[in-house]
């Protein structure tokens, strides 16, 4: 379980004031909102990646911002983290930055042989031939599979808990609808609490147990996908019907 | 009325108070690298094969840049040097001003601002797209330490290479003012070194190792520093590296002032 707890984070302006919010063990959640809400930095407190001014986040019972350092070493053993940009590691090749995702002490003990292995399952999972990729530097891959690289990595420690930071941005709705049922099939597969922040309230309505959205700094709805569907809202209305517009768009295009 | 007065002074107070406190930001998280970089080298988190790497980087690499620039400074100082001294000292005195002059300052100098250029602009912009293209914060939820990672094997790197590549300079400097005081005013070899002897310290080749080893600290704490706090995209990548050459040089050239009265007294 995550929980934040009163929330606060002020970059030159109040970017989040007074944010709780709970992803129940097991669950998928969503969290929408417009650009510059807060969404991914809410995101980033959970593995302290940006300190809050003010509140705190419990993963599991234990507090990252409250309890002893040893936390947050034992929180990011639990948490894997798929980065917007996917965020591979440009100097290293595809089977040494999907190897990063294991923790430094258990890489010390693997054999080669089996951490082979791992990284092999890593990437048979999210649909990578590895003969293919294993030795390609990130430069070399397409953006789809460097966001499947990035997913690779952050699922190879066999983590308990997904973070998503906007999984499908810059992807064509091919690939978008290709990644989306990959977070889908992975987080029931895995047996993974996932916490999805997108701009995709179409993807994320269709995938997740439970949404929210977030609206100039503060939680504005909480529940499950037919309610947030159905809430008299004005502003999640607005955001509903806009998404379900430029879906329509996008279908044109195509 | 008053405002017209008062709303400059103000606005004086404020800017010295926005210098101040990025000042103490600066020292502070400057501190707080060098500490953690030492914390990461003596818990032995700092990988060996990392520190080559970087080694051969700043090492190895700049080995040609190193050449050039240090021939032309023995070259120019043996010419200039000649011209000044044609009719007033004895010749001789031509290898004392290009050993004296390249080992105690155009030697450190001109390599440390050389690696200002080549290394700690490199390593501000590499470390500034890791920061903006969230590598940084990937090994941070990757329960791995940047520090221990990228600042410390650079930092390593600075301090053993930095005295390195002073030395091939001030070899390279002296020969290369020696053949040009030859070639331009026939002085021998002999003659050349008889002058370097004479007025010879040992001390001044420990000032200029001293310096060599300060600078190849300082160079890549300051743009590693620079690097992790870029914010933005390719914009702050490119005004950063630009502030961290500023900043590296500036810092350079006080230290070099300092030195004289600290240990030529």
């Amino acid at each position: 379980m995550i929980s934040y707890q009163n929330i606060f984070k002020a970059f030159d302006i109040p970017v989040l004031t007074g944010v709780d919010l709970t992803v129940e063990t097991g669950e998928m959640f969503a969290l929408f909102g417009p650009s510059g809400t807060g969404k991914s930095v809410l995101l980033k407190t959970t593995l302290s990646l940006i300190v809050p001014d003010q509140g705190d986040v419990e993963v599991d019972g234990l507090s990252v911002y409250r309890g002893p350092a040893s936390n947050l070493d034992t929180i990011r053993r639990k948490i894997g983290y798929v980065f917007q940009h996917a965020a591979l590691f440009d100097s290293l090749n595809v089977y040494e930055n999907v190897s990063m995702g294991l923790p430094e002490e258990e890489l010390a003990v693997l054999r080669t042989a089996e951490l082979s292995r791992r990284v092999w399952d890593a990437l048979e999972i999210v649909n990578l031939e590895p003969r293919e990729i294993l030795s390609k530097l990130p430069s070399e891959l397409s953006g789809g599979m460097k966001k499947r690289v990035g997913i690779a990595r952050a699922i190879v420690g066999r983590p308990e808990i997904l973070l998503w930071d906007e999984p499908t941005t810059g992807l064509d709705p091919i690939n978008t609808a290709a990644v989306e049922r990959l977070i889908q099939r992975l987080s029931k597969d895995l047996e993974v609490t996932s916490l999805l922040v997108t701009h995709d309230v179409e993807g994320g309505l269709h995938i997740c147990d439970r949404v929210a959205m977030l609206h100039s700094g503060t939680l504005r709805f909480c529940g499950t996908p037919q309610e947030f569907k159905d809430s008299p809202d004005p502003v999640v209305q607005a955001f509903v019907h806009r998404d379900a517009a430029i879906a329509a768009l996008d279908m044109a295009v195509v | 009325m008053a405002n017209l007065i008062l709303a400059p002074i103000v606005g004086w107070f404020a800017k010295v108070g926005r210098a101040y406190r990025l000042t103490v930001e600066h020292a502070g998280a400057l501190g707080i690298l060098v500490w953690e970089s030492i914390v990461a080298v003596v818990t032995l988190k700092v990988s060996f094969r990392d520190v080559l790497r970087q080694m051969h980087i700043m090492g190895v690499q700049s080995l040609p840049i190193v050449f050039v620039t240090a021939s032309l400074a023995g070259i120019v100082t043996s010419q200039q040097g000649g011209y000044q001294l044609i009719s007033s000292s004895p010749r001789y005195v031509l290898g004392t001003l290009v050993v004296q002059s390249v080992v105690l300052e155009l030697g450190p100098l001109l390599t440390a601002i050389v690696l200002v250029g080549r290394i700690g602009a490199r390593i501000t912009a590499e470390l500034g797209t890791m920061v903006v293209s969230e590598q940084i914060d990937a090994f941070k939820s990757l329960g791995r330490d940047p520090v221990a990672i990228l600042a410390a094997p650079r930092i390593i790197a600075g301090i053993i290479t930095m005295p390195l590549l002073v030395g091939f300079a001030d070899v390279i400097g002296i020969y290369a003012g020696m053949l040009m005081a030859d070639l331009d005013g026939g002085l021998g070899k002999e003659t050349f070194f008889y002058g370097a002897r004479l007025f010879w310290h040992s001390w001044d080749l420990f000032y200029g190792f001293s310096k060599s080893l300060v600078f190849g600290f300082v160079i890549p704490v300051i743009s590693v520093h620079m690097g992790l706090r870029t914010r933005g995209g390719a914009e702050g990548v490119g005004l950063q590296t630009t502030q961290a050459v500023m900043f590296m040089i500036l810092t350079i050239l006080i230290i070099d002032a300092l030195f004289p009265p600290l240990l030529l007294q």
